[in-house]
């Protein structure tokens, strides 16, 4: 259909000038003039020796008032192109001469007022349009409410916290479509961008965002990763944050790494967050990440994007930390923390593994820690 | 810490060997010092009554500061009056002076009095002095829970070289805790007010440490560098541009940032940072704009009045401690508030520093951009700056704009005096610009022009080239044959209005006249009508048109026969009496077909003015 667009134009654009012409004409013929001699219908008789030039002009008059009869958009300006050149070629046209008719002048003058408001109106139109619809960038997004517009310029915001307030030598590693943004903008390293070809390396990171946090750890430290950067959309209603886009990075890295398995992800083929979510899904790194401390915005931990309460509310990130968030939460930033110094000795380990296994039986008689 | 233990190191050894060579002839009788600890520059009011206890006047004033602390001192000033009563103050000059026989710890300025103060004479003294980054943050790493401590130390009694007789400190907190003060005997704490003194007959050069450890959320607010550009257009307009590095100067953020808490609990929960910054333009500024490297920043709002216009400016996020974010203000300010001419030349009188509330700049280059032509550059500012010059080329420019560059370091709101740059500048040279652009569109258009009118063909004897001089030839020909077709139609018109006269009148002689009269111009157009065709004929290209013209000139003929038979007719059954209806009957056919002949020759006539 856009196809069509430019030929429309073209067409309107004719149809408006010749409508402009015959209505221009019909107020020029209508004003008084100095010798008495009024185009009337089908009259041929001569008068003053200037008749001839009235009369061919006349002629010209005639025939566009004949077409002004019938004019709608675009098939009888086609069509009055076409009499245009026969006319021209041919010079026998005796009877279109009997059957044109003058517009008063009232119904011409306000028919020329009339298409210079519609005029307006369209060139009021075509900026309305330009500027609702086809300017829409999507990495500022506005919602109307009943008091103003919000402006949700947080990637900005994220991208200019990273430019300014990280290392030079920073990585980041994020899902890769927000690959080229990062670079542009944060001007920071990437793992992964829109135009990785290597799907090996998407994997990786597809595997460490669904990986539980010691072992996402180990991946991004593996590739000196220093922040992850995830989006979420769950505190203002955004739809394509990355829980969305999460069961994506499950197949990808699940091609790749035969120990992430889809199935494990999903409940029922059914793919959720909440109460009834699967372990794996409310124990990988994507779910801590986004919904870390997301409980206590509302106490309820309602994510408006999924429109239900999610599963797991509570928790500690062990291995990394928050180190930024945007104003609603639309980016989120963590930071790798660092190895501890101190790897404990033989003699403490046993103990301390003693005292882990007691840890664990204690805490196998606790609540169902998912709730 | 080990400044402490330096000072008093340094207290001990001023005394000891001071003592005997203290300044004898000024001693001052009161100091009033007063601390403002609010915001994280430091200002410092000192109110002196100085008494000339010797015999001869004194013309200078001596101020003495160790040098940790004048190594921040970003501005002093001081202003004198004499006599015993508070009057008009006046401002005095102050200048760097190296007494001898004094330590390397200190600095001292001296500050010289309009008139010299004579024996047993009263100076009323009030310096000023701010300090920059003097508040240290204490502990220097906080968590987002944590609220900012810092330490002030001075010293609580006056450092001077001229012995005091009383004094007193107030030091000035912003609300808030106070984790620990220095006390000496009687100190006190009132309402956020710390209080050292009275101090009595205190001998010169006396340093007593004290060390203040409070809480101090105010926004520390220090920009690394500022770059302010400031371009002057004879064409109305002086536009500033102003690039901003801001980074929180106080103690730095450790640990995670976590926007819940920041949101829910703002003023549990980072404390110490600030969102806002607030900048004062000038009055009648338009054109403001606020952007980064990525893009418009749209936090920000706008009140302006008819004093000034003040500008509310949000970061991208929330600066915590050892946070920074760099961004760029422009705005335009109508050219007669802030250009001026006196003595044939020409000056900008603008402030120096920036817009901005409270705030440091650790770097500050001033660059005004002169227009282009302007000469005999020279500066005057209320401070010292470094100065050069470079070139800056911009749109239409030919030799370059000249830039005049000041560049400061450690610039307080207390510098954003006024400052003025002469330059002379030829009214002429204002229409340098437009002249350009007129003298380039006018030589466009003439090249145009000349291409249009010259004959770049190759070979006057291409056939094509030939061909089109024909075919011009026969074009013009043609038209005077048309003309000429004309003028027969105007004749025939004559012949119609004959009849038509004597069909009113019945004249038939004035009719019979007119057909002769038509006769013989049908005649004469025939003859005029003759070589033209012959040369239509003749020529090559002619053979298009050469057909139409012939059956014009033909049906022209018949038309002409018709026309003239007709009118006999009419003629003489009006002679021979005979009644209307029976004329018209007779030329009833003939006047059909001369309709149908002049449609004819009339739509020839057209196709050939169409070719």
């Amino acid at each position: 259909m856009l196809v069509l667009a430019p030929a429309v134009c073209i067409l309107s654009g004719i149809a408006l000038s010749e409508a402009f012409n015959v209505l221009t004409r019909s107020m020029k013929f209508q004003r008084p003039i100095s010798d008495d001699t009024l185009p009337t219908a089908g009259d041929s008789t001569p008068g003053s020796s200037s008749t001839a030039t009235i009369t061919t002009s006349t002629k010209n008059a005639n025939i566009k008032k004949e077409k002004m009869g019938t004019i709608s958009k675009e098939r009888s300006s086609k069509k009055s192109r076409k009499e245009t050149e026969l006319v021209g070629s041919s010079p026998v046209r005796p009877e279109k001469e009997e059957k044109l008719c003058v517009l008063p002048s009232e119904a011409s003058a306000m028919g020329i007022l009339f298409l210079i408001m519609l005029c307006g109106l369209y060139v009021i139109h075509c900026v309305w349009a330009a500027a609702e619809a086809y300017s829409a960038p999507s990495i500022v997004l506005t919602s109307r409410s009943h008091d103003g517009l919000h402006v949700y310029d947080d990637f900005r915001e994220s991208y200019a916290w990273l430019r300014h307030n990280t290392e030079v030598d920073d990585k980041v590693a994020s899902w890769w479509d927000y690959g080229y943004q990062t670079t542009a903008m944060a001007n920071r390293t990437v793992i992964v961008d829109n135009n990785t070809w290597n799907n090996t390396h998407i994997a990786t990171v597809g595997t460490a965002m669904s990986s539980p946090e010691k072992g996402a750890w180990e991946i991004f430290n593996s590739l000196d990763v220093k922040y992850v950067l995830v989006v979420f959309g769950g505190l203002i209603g955004y739809p394509s944050d990355d829980i969305n886009k999460f069961l994506w990075m499950v197949r990808i890295g699940g091609g790749e790494f035969p120990h992430i398995k889809e199935q494990d992800y999903l409940r029922d083929g059914n793919y959720r967050v909440d109460a009834q979510g699967t372990p794996t899904m409310l124990n990988c790194l994507m779910y801590k990440l986004c919904y870390y401390r997301f409980a206590e915005t509302d106490g309820k931990g309602f994510d408006r994007a999924r429109r239900y309460e999610i599963g797991r509310k509570h928790f500690k990130l062990t291995h990394f930390e928050e180190v930024f968030t945007t104003q609603h939460w639309m980016v989120r930033i963590y930071k790798l923390k660092p190895q501890k110094n101190r790897v404990r000795g033989k003699l403490k380990l046993k103990l301390k593994s003693s005292s882990k296994t007691s840890l664990m039986r204690k805490g196998a008689g606790k609540k169902n820690p998912w709730q | 810490m080990a400044t402490p233990l330096r000072l008093a190191a340094l207290l001990l050894v001023l005394v000891a060997a001071f003592a005997s060579a203290a300044r004898a002839d000024l001693v001052v009788s009161r100091a009033d010092r007063k601390v403002d600890l609010t915001s994280h520059i430091v200002r410092v009011l000192t109110s002196l009554k100085v008494e000339n206890a010797g015999s001869e006047p004194v013309s200078k004033v001596l101020l003495a500061f160790p040098n940790i602390q004048a190594k921040n001192l970003a501005a002093i000033r001081a202003f004198g009056t004499e006599g015993k009563v508070k009057g008009l103050s006046s401002v005095l000059p102050i200048e760097v002076v190296e007494p001898s026989g004094v330590p390397p710890e200190l600095t001292f300025f001296s500050a010289s009095l309009h008139k010299p103060l004579q024996k047993g004479k009263i100076l009323h003294l009030d310096v000023l002095t701010v300090f920059t980054h003097f508040l240290q943050p204490f502990p220097e790493e906080i968590t987002q829970a944590d609220s900012q401590l810092v330490v002030f130390q001075d010293s609580s009694h006056y450092l001077s070289p001229y012995p005091v007789k009383v004094q007193t400190l107030s030091i000035r907190l912003p609300g808030g805790r106070v984790e620990s003060y220095t006390k000496y005997g009687n100190t006190k704490l009132v309402d956020s007010e710390l209080k050292y003194g009275p101090y009595e007959d205190v001998p010169p050069f006396s340093y007593n440490p004290i060390i203040v450890h409070f809480e101090n959320n105010n926004p520390f607010a220090v920009a690394k560098e500022l770059i302010r550009e400031i371009e002057i257009s004879h064409w109305g307009n002086v536009q500033i541009t102003e690039h901003y590095n801001i980074v929180h100067g106080g103690a730095r953020l450790k640990g995670e940032f976590s926007r819940l808490d920041y949101q829910s609990r703002p003023y549990a929960r980072g404390v110490s940072s600030f969102r806002h910054l607030i900048a004062r333009l000038p009055a009648r500024a338009h054109s403001i704009y606020y952007r980064d490297e990525i893009g418009n920043i749209s936090t920000s709002h706008l009140w302006s009045d008819s004093k000034k216009t003040q500008l509310e400016i949000e970061p991208r996020f929330p600066l915590f401690g050892g946070w920074q974010t760099t961004f760029t203000i422009g705005y335009g300010l109508p050219l007669q508030d802030f250009v001026f001419s006196a003595d044939g030349k020409r000056f900008l009188n603008i402030t120096f520093g920036s817009p901005m509330e409270e705030i440091l700049i650790e770097k500050l280059i001033v660059k005004v951009v002169l227009p282009e032509g302007s000469k005999d550059i020279d500066v005057s500012a209320p401070f010292p700056t470094n100065q050069w010059q470079e070139v800056k080329y911009s749109h239409l420019d030919i030799a370059g704009r000249p830039v005049l560059v000041l560049e400061k370091p450690d610039v307080i709101p207390e510098h954003n005096l006024h400052f003025q740059v002469y330059y002379k500048f030829n009214n002429i040279s204002l229409l340098i610009e437009p002249m350009m652009l007129i003298t380039g569109f006018f030589l466009l258009f003439v090249a145009c022009i000349a291409y249009m009118h010259t004959d770049m063909s190759i070979s006057k004897n291409s056939p094509s080239y030939l061909a089109k001089l024909q075919w011009d030839e026969v074009q013009a020909t043609v038209q005077q044959i048309q003309g000429i077709f004309h003028q027969c139609l105007a004749v025939h018109d004559k012949l119609e209005t004959s009849l038509h006269d004597l069909s009113r009148t019945g004249d038939a002689k004035s009719c019979k006249a007119a057909r002769k009269a038509a006769d013989a111009q049908f005649k004469e157009l025939a003859k005029e009508l003759k070589p033209l065709l012959l040369s239509v004929q003749s020529s090559p290209q002619s053979y298009q048109i050469w057909p139409k013209l012939d059956d014009l000139v033909a049906k022209e003929r018949e038309l002409q026969d018709k026309l003239m038979a007709r009118h006999a007719t009419v003629v003489d059954s009006v002679e021979k009496k005979q009644r209307g209806q029976d004329i018209e009957n007779r030329i009833s056919s003939q006047q059909q077909k001369i309709a149908a002949l002049r449609q004819e020759v009339e739509s020839l006539l057209e196709y050939l003015s169409e070719i």
